[in-house]
């Protein structure tokens, strides 16, 4: 009995739902190389990588923010604000400075966030709530309600450039990815971001700044979304301030398809990053096959809904 | 009305459990009625009439007494609305019959504690109970109020409701009870009739010899530490702690023992800044501490292994190593990065150290067994070397050998000079780990033992400082 007790499974279902969702994207794309020709096209896969920078730019931050057990639905606020500023700056900054300050104003609107979910005790989802709003509405008095534009072939590199065969903002997403994944599993900020998604009070008895490091996983959530705006104003030259809407929910989806577990603790910004292509490759994909755009809502659902639920009935298993 | 006593521990919550089916049995049969019965939920036990008041209640807050006393029998009128009027009806006549009112429409969370173990009491006989089990109800309420409660109780009786009454305080048994069953260890050791005992006979049942026979103490002659390491005064933090001092020596372990509710875990929690202190002081090496956080209890010396493991301790979620480097990562990081191999290599001095058993080391803590999660929730606080290490019920919910291990890893750390503030409800384990014990009860020490005071003597005083 005694050493029954102490020899454990290794539980190969924690292995799959860690990694199922790697094998889920790997047998779309063979599954789609077939069906969907010009599917593996270099064309087309830039095209899908470059259309996922943006939104897996926003998507590390919001790695952090639901693996530190909050949540973020403001970043797509956040992305149209900081678009519209580095637009509106450059007419009196260089476009360097304008990046450095939106950068600075996403952080701090993060710094908010975290702020009132962790100091305040308002529900994360609430708290963003207010600040989608709030920042929405700052948006719109920002721009006088009117598209901005700016011409900046410079500042234009960041969001249509290449770096050699690759563009540019591609370049920048893997670099992102990677930084942010080293921070998540090798700093100390990482592992007190688990730790306190897992079980905040124990990481508080274990001597651990909870507040602190609570509310710094929501810094990480608005200065990312502030750089996807950086890459969206720099790839559109224009911003209208209606910019932006549902990229939160895209950002969520994708943290969540990704396997980041819906109430906090664990994660991983790689696996995010597969979600977000997943995404992509679906819209891109019914593109391709020339089915109308509502249905990928409706596809859209159900991949979020059953990659959640895999996570949440396998816990209430336990 | 039959009382079932015993220590904490003695299986007295495990053995109600059993009965409505909270938890499987391994082996062994149920009569109820007369009938063999197999309950496999306590809602299933709860609708054949047997119905359990738990220490903390079971009702809705936000609901008002009448919809919780009729929540699940509620009655409708032809057009399937709510029969309001008909339940109140029925509510007014057991409130009759029982000689006692309660505001109907008030919220159950603007009652005291006594009037909602009455509605508890009023939920179960309206779900037409006809066993009750009433698992310490006079935990929390003042001296009326239980003179209260033993009138109700007396009334039930003599409309044929049988009741189990569960408690460790002697005093309300010989009051209100028949009968009275002794446990200790999981195993029922008398029955008896309350007229042919007393309450000496009845603690000489309750302690027994018990772990003695497992453990030999090993604590010989040891040169005792004049140091004084940690001086506490007049700590205050209501309703739990009300005025605690005491002084504990570097290399010692003290044990600090009481009832449930005396404020133990309070007291930890204080000590550890895990709450806020309301007057007092706190002063280890002679320098007053003044704490906000556990992080600054830990930058001064002091850990603590807190009672719920799983829910205070660990990150079951988490892999073992990273449980066991949490309090101390910065000793784990090169310019802020943290090295793996250093973190594994102290994993593995805690596994030899303290024997833990796993599959390995990534082994994610939710899947160890408790005495080995129990083992890492010590070992994180092992590389903070800390002063004073305070352990609330380090020995709770693991089988006897890893209790054992826990004993002699709490002395092995006192040797090495670590002060030890060792919180048990366990008299007998307390009284084998520790060389000076204290007793605490109602937020205060009414008594302090040297190493070698019997288990007999300690349970007195506590049983005697709780009315």
């Amino acid at each position: 009995m005694e050493k029954k007790k102490d020899v454990i499974l290794p539980s190969y279902w924690y292995v799959i739902s860690k990694n199922g969702i790697l094998f889920i994207f790997l047998l779309l794309c063979i599954l789609l190389s077939i069906i969907t020709p010009g599917f593996l096209s270099w064309a087309n896969i830039l095209n899908v990588l470059r259309q996922s920078s943006i939104i897996g730019i926003m998507a590390i931050g919001t790695t952090f923010v639901i693996i530190g057990g909050g949540f973020d639905i403001s970043v797509g606020s956040i992305l149209v604000l900081t678009a519209a500023m580095c637009v509106g700056l450059q007419y009196k900054v260089h476009w360097v400075i304008a990046i450095l300050i939106v950068l600075i104003i996403g952080a701090l609107i993060g710094l908010i966030n975290g702020f009132l979910a962790a100091k305040i005790h308002i529900p994360a989802i609430i708290a963003t709530l207010g600040t989608m709003t709030i920042v929405r509405g700052l948006a719109y008095l920002y721009t006088g309600g009117y598209p901005l534009y700016v011409e900046a072939p410079d500042f234009a590199y960041i969001g249509t450039g290449y770096l050699g065969p690759i563009p540019f903002p591609v370049v920048l997403l893997v670099i992102m990815v990677a930084l942010w994944q080293f921070v998540l599993e090798k700093t100390r900020f990482g592992r007190y971001a688990c730790a306190l998604g897992g079980n905040k009070e124990a990481a508080r008895l274990s001597g651990v700044k909870v507040d602190y490091f609570h509310i710094l996983t929501f810094v990480v959530g608005g200065l990312m979304a502030a750089m996807s705006g950086v890459v969206y104003a720099s790839r559109l030259l224009s911003v209208t301030p209606l910019a932006g809407q549902g990229y939160e929910l895209d950002a969520i989806a994708s943290t969540v398809i990704g396997g980041t577990s819906v109430s906090g603790g664990e994660g991983s910004v790689v696996r995010t990053l597969v979600g977000v292509l997943l995404l992509t490759i679906i819209a891109n994909v019914f593109n391709l096959m020339g089915i109308h755009i509502y249905v990928q809502y409706v596809v859209k659902g159900a991949i979020i809904l059953s990659a959640v639920g895999f996570d949440t009935y396998s816990k209430f298993g336990q | 009305m039959h009382a079932l006593v015993g220590e904490n521990g003695a299986g007295k919550s495990t053995l109600i459990k059993l009965v409505v089916g909270a938890y499987k049995r391994d082996s062994g049969e149920i009569y109820f009625d007369e009938q063999k019965v197999e309950f496999t939920s306590p809602a299933q036990a709860f609708q054949n009439g047997l119905s359990v008041i738990y220490q903390e209640n079971s009702l809705i807050p936000q609901l008002t007494v009448i919809h919780n006393i009729f929540l699940g029998v509620e009655y409708f009128t032809s057009l399937g609305i709510l029969d309001e009027n008909k339940i109140f009806q029925q509510y007014l006549a057991i409130t009759k019959q029982l000689g006692f009112e309660l505001p109907p429409y008030e919220k159950v969370r603007n009652l005291g504690v006594a009037e909602q173990k009455l509605v508890e009491i009023l939920k179960a006989l309206i779900h037409k109970a006809k066993f009750i089990i009433m698992d310490e109800p006079t935990a929390s309420l003042s001296e009326n109020e239980i003179e209260h409660l033993f009138r109700i109780i007396a009334e039930l009786k003599s409309k044929g409701i049988s009741i189990l009454y569960i408690t460790h305080l002697l005093g309300e048994v010989f009051k209100i009870a028949d009968r009275i069953t002794v446990l200790r260890d999981g195993k029922k050791i008398n029955t008896v009739p309350v007229r042919d005992v007393d309450r000496d006979k009845v603690i000489t049942m309750m302690v027994g010899e018990s772990l003695k026979n497992a453990y030999t103490s090993t604590c010989l002659e040891r040169k005792k530490s004049e140091k004084v390491v940690l001086k506490v005064e007049n700590l205050k933090r209501k309703p739990r702690v009300k005025d605690i001092s005491f002084i504990a020596f570097a290399g010692e372990v003290l044990g600090i023992t009481g009832l449930r509710g005396a404020g133990k875990t309070e007291l930890s929690r204080l000590l550890f800044g895990a709450d806020k202190l309301e007057g007092g002081s706190i002063i280890i090496d002679q320098k007053q501490l003044r704490f906000t956080s556990p992080r600054d209890a830990v930058n001064y010396g002091i850990s603590m292994v807190p009672e719920d493991r799983k829910k205070d301790a660990l990150i079951l979620m988490l892999e073992m190593y990273k449980n066991i480097t949490l309090p101390t990562l910065e000793q784990f990081t090169n310019r802020g990065i943290i090295s793996s191999s250093k973190e594994f290599a102290a994993t593995r001095k805690a596994v030899e150290k303290l024997n833990i058993k796993s599959s390995g080391m990534k082994q994610i803590t939710k899947y160890l067994s408790g005495g080995n999660q129990q083992k890492v929730a010590i070992s994180k606080w092992l590389q903070a070397e800390p002063k004073v290490l305070i352990m609330d019920e380090p020995t709770q919910g693991i089988d006897v050998k890893a209790k054992i291990e826990v004993y002699n890893i709490v002395r092995k750390l006192a040797e090495s000079g670590v002060c030890i503030i060792f919180i048990s409800s366990e008299v007998s384990e307390v009284l084998i780990v520790s060389d000076r014990v204290l007793v605490l009860s109602n937020g205060e020490i009414i008594g302090e033992f040297k190493n070698g005071a019997s288990q007999e003597e300690v349970m007195r005083m506590i049983l005697k400082g709780s009315k």
